[in-house]
């Protein structure tokens, strides 16, 4: 269970808050979604929850316990969290020399190690791989990596931070399904983060942002059917609802339901 | 013609060379470097090249590849022959012609020292064309962990090369789009005078190296959320490993050496 009790954050001192008084609370083992524009604050909000950022205001509480200064490097050893440019997070020279860049800093044994390293990559399909330098990678592949890399730690929570942002479809759609058989087999709670409405249909929970404000949470049906606060957040509606809209009067359907309804 | 300049690259394959530990091949490289002035006259240069022309063959490379890799370099080697040419006194004059005069002495040591500098250059490039950038880096970090005692950071060190080395081609991607962004919008470094075309440059460099900041700053926070905290309680993925091959390539370089050095007059 992690709660965020009024959280307020601001670069400067002087300068506008990029986060007002954010409350949040998700279950441990859900797929959580934080959806929201450019600059709505999705990338603050886990920099503060992986101990980047410090001096906010307000607290988060992980079963119970009060994240600390002195207590949060315990508690990112539990989290594991990939970024959005897959060149910029990519540290080993190799495939498998960058998925177990995370274990050589926890200083495990190296059997140990390569074991972990092995069955990460075999759960991004990328074990064939592992001798590759990253130039030679596609972005999709570069991402498969680092979320081997974030797997390696068998974390609690694995964060990613608009990780598919600069894929192509055929990519993205293999991160989905990556991480739906991750969230399958591991009851890793997963926090995904995007601005595209139509990836959060696998989450169990959602939370849409903007301005540094939360503007709506809840299961994906509450999130769809209330359609004014989604036009509200300035997000592209899916295509499947837009269609909706027009034809339907606004009914919430999935692709699917959408085709047998027309 | 850039991309056929092999000094650096690496190419990647299963010889004896390839699968030798790359502090064995570091070592051997620095043994043979002393030893190729041990050499004074033609039996020496002889078993040198002889020596060299089998190291070329265990290592599987193919001769004209090689030469034809260092062509460029070639020009240092002329230069350096005709320097010793024309400079060199000594022995019988052979060739005379106002203020041009060519001994014996200078064509011999012209020879001889062109003969080393052939040798070094590659003995090197057969280093890093056998070794990966990573083996080298690693290699370099243990060789020179006895320096971690006087405060030479060699982890960082390591670490630094390493990364650099990784972010060469993305930054290469990036300059190549760059540049095609701002020939898009007229810029014109590639024709016209020397101050416009540095002129040119400065739109070019300045994005560079704003992304190359910002991909720093991406970098380091990857690296502290993955854990990373410098070298104490590390492991390490890669391992080095000394076989029987190692000593027995350093026992060979060794003997070569005694064996040069016995041939000396
Ligand atoms: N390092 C920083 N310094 C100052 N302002 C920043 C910094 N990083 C982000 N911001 C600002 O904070 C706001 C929220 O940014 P961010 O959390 O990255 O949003 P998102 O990830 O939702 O796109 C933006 O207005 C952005 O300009
Ligand atoms: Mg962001």
């Amino acid at each position: 269970m992690i709660e965020i009790n009024n959280l307020t954050y601001q670069y400067q001192v002087d300068a506008a808050k990029v986060l007002d008084n954010v409350s949040l609370s998700f279950k441990s083992g859900d797929w959580v979604s934080i959806i929201g524009h450019n600059g709505s604050g999705k990338s603050t909000l886990v920099k503060i929850m992986m101990g980047i950022l410090e001096d906010y205001e307000g607290e988060i509480l992980i079963n119970g316990n009060k994240l600390t200064k002195e207590n949060i490097a315990n508690y990112r050893e539990k989290f594991a969290i990939v970024f959005q440019n897959p060149d910029n997070q990519f540290v080993g020279a190799t495939v498998e020399d960058d998925v177990a860049f995370g274990l050589e800093n926890q200083g495990v044994a190296r059997e140990e190690m390569v074991e972990k390293t092995e069955a990460a990559l075999t759960a991004v399909n990328m074990l064939s791989y592992r001798r590759h330098a990253p130039a030679r990678l596609s972005g999709g592949q570069k991402q498969r990596v680092a979320i081997a890399g974030a797997l390696a730690m068998a974390p609690d929570v694995l964060i990613l931070d608009e990780a598919t942002s600069m894929l192509d479809p055929e990519g993205r759609k293999d991160i989905l399904n990556i991480l739906e058989d991750i969230h399958r087999e591991r009851q890793t709670t997963l926090i995904y983060i995007t601005h595209d409405l139509s990836e959060i249909e696998k989450s169990d929970y959602a939370v849409i942002m903007k301005d540094g404000e939360v503007l709506n949470r809840g299961s994906i049906e509450h999130i769809f059917s209330d359609t004014d606060t989604l036009i509200k957040s300035r997000l592209v509606l899916p295509y499947q609802m837009q269609i909706s809209r027009a034809l339907l009067k606004g009914e919430y359907v999935t692709h699917g339901e959408l085709v047998e309804k027309l | 013609m850039l991309s056929n300049m092999l000094l650096g690259r690496y190419i990647p394959g299963n010889s004896f060379i390839h699968q030798m530990d790359p502090r064995a091949k570091i070592i051997s490289v620095l043994f043979f470097m002393v030893i190729v002035f041990f050499a004074n006259h033609w039996l020496g240069y002889l078993l040198l090249i002889l020596f060299m022309l089998s190291v070329i063959k265990i290592a599987q490379i193919n001769i004209f590849f090689l030469f034809n890799g260092l062509k460029l370099l070639f020009f240092i080697l002329i230069f350096t022959f005709l320097l010793h040419i024309f400079f060199t006194r000594g022995g019988t004059t052979l060739f005379e012609w106002g203020f041009i005069q060519i001994d014996s002495e200078g064509v011999i040591t012209g020879i001889y020292i062109t003969i080393r500098l052939v040798m070094l250059l590659i003995i090197t490039t057969i280093l890093t064309l056998t070794t990966s950038p990573i083996e080298l880096t690693d290699a370099i970090e243990n060789l020179g962990a006895p320096l971690k005692k006087i405060k030479v950071p060699m982890h960082e060190l390591a670490m630094m090369i390493s990364i650099s080395l990784r972010f060469i081609p993305t930054l290469m991607d990036e300059t190549e789009k760059i540049i095609k962004a701002q020939s898009a919008r007229g810029s014109t470094f590639m024709t016209g005078k020397l101050k416009s075309r540095v002129n040119a440059l400065i739109p070019i460099f300045i994005p560079l190296f704003i992304s190359a900041f910002k991909r720093a700053e991406e970098m380091a926070v990857a690296m502290e959320v993955r854990g990373y905290k410098g070298e104490e309680g590390r492991t390490s993925y890669r391992e080095l490993k000394w076989g029987l091959k190692d000593t027995s390539a350093i026992v060979i370089i060794i003997l070569f050496g005694v064996m040069l050095f016995l041939v000396r007059m």
